[in-house]
């Protein structure tokens, strides 16, 4: 048992990681706002970054450049996090995309509360 | 010459992505948009045919270093049989559905300032499809899997209609779901391996499997649950029916047709090229397949014979057909690999013309249900005609193409000894002409109504008759397609 407690506390990054995701999944699963939705997108996104970027991260690393000073000394690795710069760009584009359809639903039915829509779906006439 | 082939795995992906951006430039000039689209499409069309007889006559993968840099530290993309068959596909379907656009989208998404939007997507989408056919690198599938849920996102919103939207949103959270899961899964693999390279991260997941058990069924569940929201693997499918029924004709066609395949070629290649046919079996997870494939089947197809609308009722059918791809995967022999390659290729052109007549009978009716098409079949005859060869098609008729597809699966799940696969695929075809069939028999043996149903244009009565020629082409003379499929099954089954 202490060993799991040990093991958490050295990779408390993976376990936050995991902690923001289940949040994340379970905000998408059981909030009907659109928005709270999105938000629960977000989070999940951000737990993955958060797991990616402690996968290169090196206890004692700095960073990986050649300036003649840091050499023989230990390098964190970059390719992580290069990668979750891709992510972020990747996830700010959808929500974005997102908050656009957003703003047209809430034009069209006057609210962003996904049980709502579902209600005036029916009322509204679809052409 | 010979530069120009060296450097065709790159170019069939970034022609599209190219033209895509040149054409917002002249956003009000829709002829020209509409022509550069297609030319780009046959262009492409060219490009993945030199690119599939290159590598069947060669019979080695070609392989491109971007940038120049080599493998490990490089992106690498390799064009190797399943990404020449899947190229051809996609790029084949691509052309007629961009054909049937042309002139014909302005009502459906809503002036027409709004085509080129809808043109620039599309072309995005075939870009990633492309991409995702020759990456041979963890991380580009996941961008090439978000740049073609965006534009799929896009082209569902882009239909002028509330319930457009409210799909559209829905497809959009369900996928970025799916796609964090997948990059969670990529995550694990290149934690466990160091490498993104799908032949270094194969090496690396075959040394250290045994060690990190856990680690692998983590990177399996994640990636097998991400592909399965984004191809509607059936408990995962519930965007699908109402993304592919709102959306403008033309995209639920190429929706329904290509781009859910996209997404389950990429989950093939990172299956048997990354976790490869050892692990696959120690893990059981050909069993989870088809298990996941054969309720897939059953399921979706009892969910379409209950639609009354026809497009829904399309929709829905493709969760089923996905079932018999997913299925096919899971059978890990020759026969059963080159019979669900074939099987999506079969799917991708018949799924496309039974969208698009659909759409045709839509939009010249004016009614959405089956039972009010009545006698269609007479007014419209070339549509119709599309419509039921399409419907032959996929219930599996000899001399159409979804046959040839349906008995190599049913062959490789006997070569297994598993008669419950066999049964399955009977049944689901049976399920397939009682969905089908119906809308066939109300168009042609219901009284002719007395409206001025009339058959679309030129141009869209070319890519019906060419969507629907191929299914017969593909069902009559299989032979290079599906020796290809079979080269590209071997290809997938030699690394162990």
């Amino acid at each position: 048992m202490s060993i799991l407690i040990e093991k958490l506390i050295i990779n408390y990054p993976y376990f936050f990681a995991v902690i923001l995701l289940v949040i994340g999944a379970l905000t998408v699963l059981t909030r009907s706002s659109l928005f709270k939705k999105l938000f629960g997108i977000s989070i999940m996104e951000s737990a993955v970054f958060i797991m990616f970027i402690a996968a290169g991260n090196i206890r004692g690393g700095t960073e990986p450049i050649l300036n003649g000073h840091n050499t023989g000394a230990v390098y964190i690795n970059p390719l992580p996090s290069a990668l979750m710069l891709t992510g972020i760009v990747v996830s700010v584009s959808v929500n974005a995309f997102a908050l656009a359809l957003i703003m047209r639903l809430y034009k069209t039915y006057g609210t962003t509360d996904a049980n709502r829509i579902a209600e005036l779906r029916k009322e509204v006439a679809d052409r | 010459m010979s530069s120009v082939t060296a450097n065709l795995p790159v170019l069939v992906v970034i022609a599209p992505l190219f033209v895509a951006f040149i054409l917002t430039t002249f956003a009000r000039r829709i002829r020209l948009v509409e022509g550069l689209v297609i030319f780009i499409g046959i262009l492409g069309f060219v490009g993945a045919g030199f690119l599939a007889a290159n590598v069947f006559i060669k019979k080695t993968p070609m392989i491109y270093q971007v940038g120049g840099w080599p493998a490990p530290w490089g992106i690498e993309l390799k064009a190797g049989n399943v990404s020449a068959f899947f190229l051809l596909v996609a790029a084949f379907v691509s052309v007629p559905v961009s054909l049937f656009s042309v002139n014909n989208l302005s009502d459906e998404v809503g002036g027409k300032e709004r085509v080129t939007r809808f043109y620039v997507l599309y072309l995005l989408l075939c870009g990633a499809m492309a991409g995702m056919a020759v990456t041979n690198d963890l991380f580009n599938v996941f961008v090439l899997v978000e740049v073609a849920t965006l534009s799929c996102c896009g082209l569902v919103s882009s239909r002028n209609r509330p319930r457009a939207a409210e799909a559209a949103f829905s497809y959009l959270i369900m996928a970025t779901l799916g796609s964090t899961l997948i990059l969670g899964g990529i995550g694990f693999i290149y934690i466990i391996t160091g490498h993104l390279n799908m032949g270094f991260a194969h090496e690396g997941i075959n040394k250290i499997w045994q060690s990190n058990p856990h680690v692998v069924w983590m990177a399996f569940s994640f990636i097998l649950v991400g592909f399965g929201v984004k191809s509607a693997l059936f408990p995962l499918h519930v965007w699908l029916p109402d993304a592919h029924s709102a959306a403008p004709s033309p995209a639920s066609a190429i929706l329904s047709g290509v781009a859910v395949k996209g997404y389950l070629i990429c989950l093939l290649k990172i299956l048997y090229n990354v976790f490869g046919c050892t692990l696959m079996r120690e893990f059981v997870i050909h069993r989870i397949l088809v298990l996941a494939g054969t309720v897939a089947i059953i399921a979706g197809s009892i969910l379409a014979l209950m639609q009354i609308e026809l497009k829904r009722r399309l929709a829905f059918s493709t969760v089923a057909q996905v079932g018999y791809i997913i299925m096919g995967i899971g059978l890990m022999n020759t026969k059963g690999l080159s019979g669900t390659l074939f099987y999506l290729a079969s799917h991708a052109v018949i799924k496309s013309v039974l969208f698009l007549s659909a759409g045709a009978m839509i939009a010249a009716s004016g009614k959405k249900n089956i039972n009010e098409l009545a006698g269609i079949g007479r007014k419209m005859p070339i549509t119709m005609a599309a419509f039921t060869i399409g419907s032959l098609g996929l219930t599996g008729i000899p001399l159409f193409s979804g046959f040839i597809g349906k008995w190599n699966l049913i062959v490789g799940s006997l070569e297994l000894g598993n008669v419950i696969p066999a049964v399955v695929i009977v049944v689901g075809s049976v399920l397939c002409a009682a969905y089908l069939f119906p809308v066939i028999r109300v168009a042609y043996f219901e009284p002719v109504p007395e409206e001025d149903w009339k058959d679309p244009r030129l141009t869209q009565k070319i890519a019906l008759i060419s969507l629907a020629l191929a299914v017969l082409i593909l069902g009559i003379i299989p032979g290079p397609f599906l020796e290809l499929a079979e080269r590209a099954a071997v290809e997938l089954l030699a690394l162990k």
